[in-house]
């Protein structure tokens, strides 16, 4: 069973700044180059697809990003308070 | 609640009409071309002359700029914030991790309007936002690249 405990917010921070990294030019290639296999590939179609289709203007899409991003912060500070 | 009061297309609509020179770049522009990623915040490359016109048209939305206009030339870059966060770019040129100038000028004169309903927004070319996502070069711009070439392919089916 999950004990939800948290990162320290050092953690966090380091986290934080290794993912916010600028990479040099032959790692930042070498993310772009990396292989894709055809099932990934599939499915990152697929969600495009469907994306577009059930949002179909770009305000819809807007709107959505909006909702999106709520649900994850709400779903976040709910993790945050247990 | 972030996210709820902030009216987005009047936002889009006030900036369209002030006639600032202001392009959406980052994840907010993948969105509207149709790739569902998250995002916080809003990212603009702006003309320099036209930092005065975007200040004015947001204060209706309580965004308040962290530089004056003068220091962010300067920097080349301010944010405009309350509860939202607005990434400006301000420079005239950037260079990409592989040593690529972007001018911000050749971007504009190849720039997209999209109509999202009472507003029109500027996006850059997809080929040219790839190239805004080797400026940063973290790995999830690398991942935006990757997502901007499947959506090329779901362009032209």
């Amino acid at each position: 069973m999950s004990d939800h405990r948290l990162p320290s917010s050092s953690a966090v921070q380091a986290t934080t700044l290794f993912s916010n990294r600028r990479l040099t030019s032959e790692e930042f290639q070498a993310y772009v180059d990396a292989p894709v296999s055809e099932a990934e590939r599939e499915e990152a179609l697929r969600l495009i697809r469907w994306f577009k289709k059930r949002y179909p203007t770009p305000a819809e899409r807007l709107a959505y990003a909006r909702r999106s991003y709520t649900r994850w912060r709400t779903a976040d500070l709910s993790v945050r308070r247990r | 609640m972030r996210g709820s009061a902030f009216d987005e297309i009047s936002f889009f609509s006030a900036i369209a009409a002030s006639g600032a020179r202001a392009l959406l770049i980052g994840r907010r522009a993948l969105v509207v071309l149709g790739l569902p990623v998250l995002t916080a915040d809003y990212d603009f490359w702006l003309h320099s002359e036209d930092i005065e016109k975007l200040n004015e048209a947001t204060r209706p939305f309580d965004l308040e700029p962290n530089r004056d206009a003068d220091d962010a030339r300067r920097v080349g870059r301010y944010v405009l914030e309350n509860d939202e966060h607005i990434d400006v770019l301000v420079s005239g040129a950037r260079t990409t991790v592989d040593g690529v100038e972007v001018r911000f000028d050749d971007l504009w004169s190849r720039r997209t309007s999209v109509d999202i309903g009472a507003a029109e927004v500027f996006i850059p070319a997809i080929d040219d936002l790839i190239l805004t996502k080797r400026i940063a070069a973290r790995p999830k711009d690398a991942e935006d690249i990757r997502l901007l070439e499947r959506l090329k392919e779901v362009r032209d089916e």
